[in-house]
């Protein structure tokens, strides 16, 4: 009851006009990122971080939820047209492009924004019912548990968007080296600043996040000069009773996998999608149908994506910690407006909290309607040549980076991340946990001297207290599993070679 | 041809090396009471194990090719360094019109026309941004 109390309350925020315009403005500019490539949500939150500093705590944040959500709505559309996915929707290009292969496009859009619909509503009653309790868990987290909580998040988080352990921890320490860039807290001293008095307050995060995501993204795209032919087939959305009745199921199972995985540390759309389509060939009536255009191929992964788009909010709003890239950057949103997202947030501003909950679901029916019976509108997006579009998205970063500060000095720190981003994505590196050890330590730094301070230097600490213990445990096994892997790995590959000589 | 994971991992030394070495640069304290110095040192020094281990990694597997087109990067790069030099000295329209000219030689099809009309249109939306959302851009 207390729930739907707190509900009511979040609604009176989420539907005064202004907020409703903020929450439509993120869908719609969500809706465009998740189309368009080479513009995902992380480069979308950064660009739009500057323009948020003039607009109310309440409004801005939930813009910033609506683009990207929203973003995870739109994603499967290029995927089910033309096949051509997003980072989030590899999935949705698998039994989606056959449906559109067999001339039912309409069907395989209709089944992605309903489930996502049905998956964003589940999460939010999640997100509803958990955040606040999980708050009060976190009340018992000391130092030395914040500590192994972020080591542990860093290690999901590599493992899951690169697939190499290695590569993942590589770019979460450069990250956390790249916090250390500015101004000691503990001391005052400068660190790694070369005398610069530009660099003392260290660099920016938007820097950072459009040079790694904008710039070296557009550049990858150059590289690869595929030509997008637009889809012009016809699209006839309103599916027959049978196969309505077919979503509703997949779509619930989605649900529920992307609710729990997106509350995991390193958790999140991509590999939700993954689990559920997984969990739909395994358990789905129609099983012997996915992968060559069933309904439940997209149901699942649609909802998935979308269910734990939302619930990752959880860990950054009770917890204070985020779990993903994304939700990195909505922490630093959130600080910037002053706001520290952790265990008394909710009791601190409930208005900003049930109010963002509430505007979820506001969102979500807004979003149904722009993506199912307007869906055939966006596809014209398509039409622009990447030609056209490649010199304003360099044009929008400039300009977002350089209203940070006024400072045409960004725009050339930003230019040189951009660089260093097509490096690392020519040295196959993903850029995303670099985010969040960028974000993640300066806090990492902060709870493992006061750790040290509080044991007086000893770091049985760590292991002795009964939830950090716990954590480094699950890291313990992922890394042996991951070491474990590579080598059967390299011996089964030696025995393939013996073999084929 | 040339090895992507040993350069990787000789990249990710040269990283470690550069802010663990620098780090040494500063106090260290002891564990109980930390110095500015030890918290970079103590993660330079891991990923330095993380860029050793890929090395010999890369050394154990087979050896893959990395692709590496100077020419895109070079030309975004330089449209962008371009365009915050003579938004410094001339002034920001001239710059996006610069920026679009220089950048889209890099896209696959060039023509003079379609960039007038590309940076007709940023710039008026530059000067939307000046006017409606307060943006303090220096166009003209």
């Amino acid at each position: 009851m207390e729930v739907l109390h707190n509900l009511a309350f979040g609604f009176e925020h989420a539907l005064t006009l202004q907020n409703l315009m903020f929450c439509a403005l993120g869908c719609v500019v969500g809706t465009l990122v998740g189309l368009l490539p080479g513009l995902g949500p992380l480069a979308t939150i950064s660009l739009l971080l500057p323009l948020t500093y003039s607009i109310p705590v309440g409004g801005a944040l939930i813009m910033l939820a609506g683009i990207y959500y929203g973003a995870q709505y739109g994603d499967s559309v290029s995927a089910i047209t033309m096949r051509i996915p997003h980072a989030s929707s590899i999935v949705a290009c698998i039994d989606g492009y056959q449906l559109t292969l067999k001339n039912r496009t309409g069907l395989a859009l209709f089944t992605a924004g309903v489930s996502s619909f049905i998956g964003g509503t589940v999460a939010i009653v999640v997100l509803a019912a958990l955040a606040p309790a999980l708050g009060e868990v976190a009340l018992l987290f000391g130092p030395t548990d914040y500590c192994a909580l972020m080591l542990l998040g860093f290690v999901c988080v590599s493992f899951v968007t690169t697939g190499s352990l290695l590569n993942g921890l590589a770019m979460c320490l450069i990250g956390v080296l790249l916090g250390q860039i500015g101004t000691d807290v503990n001391s005052g001293m400068q660190r790694f600043t070369l005398g610069l008095p530009y660099l003392t307050d260290g660099i920016g995060l938007i820097s950072i996040a459009l040079g790694c995501f904008g710039i070296a993204e557009i550049t990858k795209n150059l590289d690869s000069r595929e030509d997008r032919s637009p889809f012009k087939g016809k699209i006839h959305l309103i599916p027959t009773w049978e196969e309505f009745k077919r979503i509703i199921p997949s779509a619930l199972r989605g649900s529920a996998v992307g609710s729990f995985l997106g509350i995991l540390p390193g958790g999140g759309p991509v590999i939700a999608q993954f689990a559920a389509y997984a969990l739909d060939k395994k358990v789905s009536k129609y099983k012997h149908e996915i992968g060559s255009g069933a309904v439940e191929g997209v149901a699942g992964q649609a909802a998935a994506d979308e269910a734990a788009a939302r619930t990752s909010f959880i860990p950054l709003m009770s917890i204070g910690i985020p779990e993903n890239a994304v939700m990195a950057l909505m922490m630093a949103a959130f600080i910037i407006k002053g706001i520290q997202p952790g265990p008394n947030m909710i009791a601190d501003h409930p208005e900003l909290f049930w109010g963002l909950v509430a505007s979820m679901w506001v969102g979500n029916c807004f979003l149904v309607i722009l993506n199912v019976p307007m869906v055939r509108y966006w596809l014209s997006v398509f039409e622009i040549p990447y030609n056209v579009l490649f010199p304003a998205i360099l044009f929008f970063i400039c300009i977002g980076t350089y209203s940070v500060n006024n400072s045409l000095e960004d725009v050339l720190v930003t230019a040189g991340f951009g660089l260093l981003g097509y490096l690392f994505s020519r040295l196959d590196l993903d850029p995303p946990p670099l985010i969040l050890g960028f974000i993640l330590g300066p806090m990492l730094e902060e709870n493992f001297r006061r750790a040290l301070l509080l044991s007086r230097g000893s770091f049985t600490t760590f292991v002795t207290r009964p939830i950090s213990g716990t954590l480094l445990g699950l890291i313990a096994i992922l890394i042996v599993w991951q070491v474990v892997a590579f080598f059967l790995q390299t011996q089964r590959a030696a025995a393939l070679r013996a073999r084929s000589i | 041809m040339n090895n992507r994971n040993l350069l990787k991992g000789l990249f990710l030394i040269a990283i470690s090396l550069a802010f663990g070495l620098g780090s040494l640069r500063y106090p260290m304290g002891t564990f109980a009471r930390a110095g500015p110095g030890l918290f970079p040192l103590l993660v330079s020094s891991l990923l330095f194990l993380v860029g050793l281990t890929v090395v010999v990694r890369s050394l154990l597997s087979e050896r893959t090719g990395m692709a590496f087109n100077v020419r895109n990067i070079g030309l975004v790069m330089a449209s962008l360094v371009g365009f915050a030099l003579i938004s410094e000295y001339v002034n920001m329209i001239a710059g996006i019109v610069f920026m679009v000219f220089c950048a889209s030689l890099a896209g696959t099809s060039y023509s003079a026309a379609r960039n007038l009309k590309i940076a007709a249109v940023l710039v008026a939306v530059a000067l939307v941004f000046q006017k409606f959302l307060g943006l303090q851009l220096p166009l003209y």
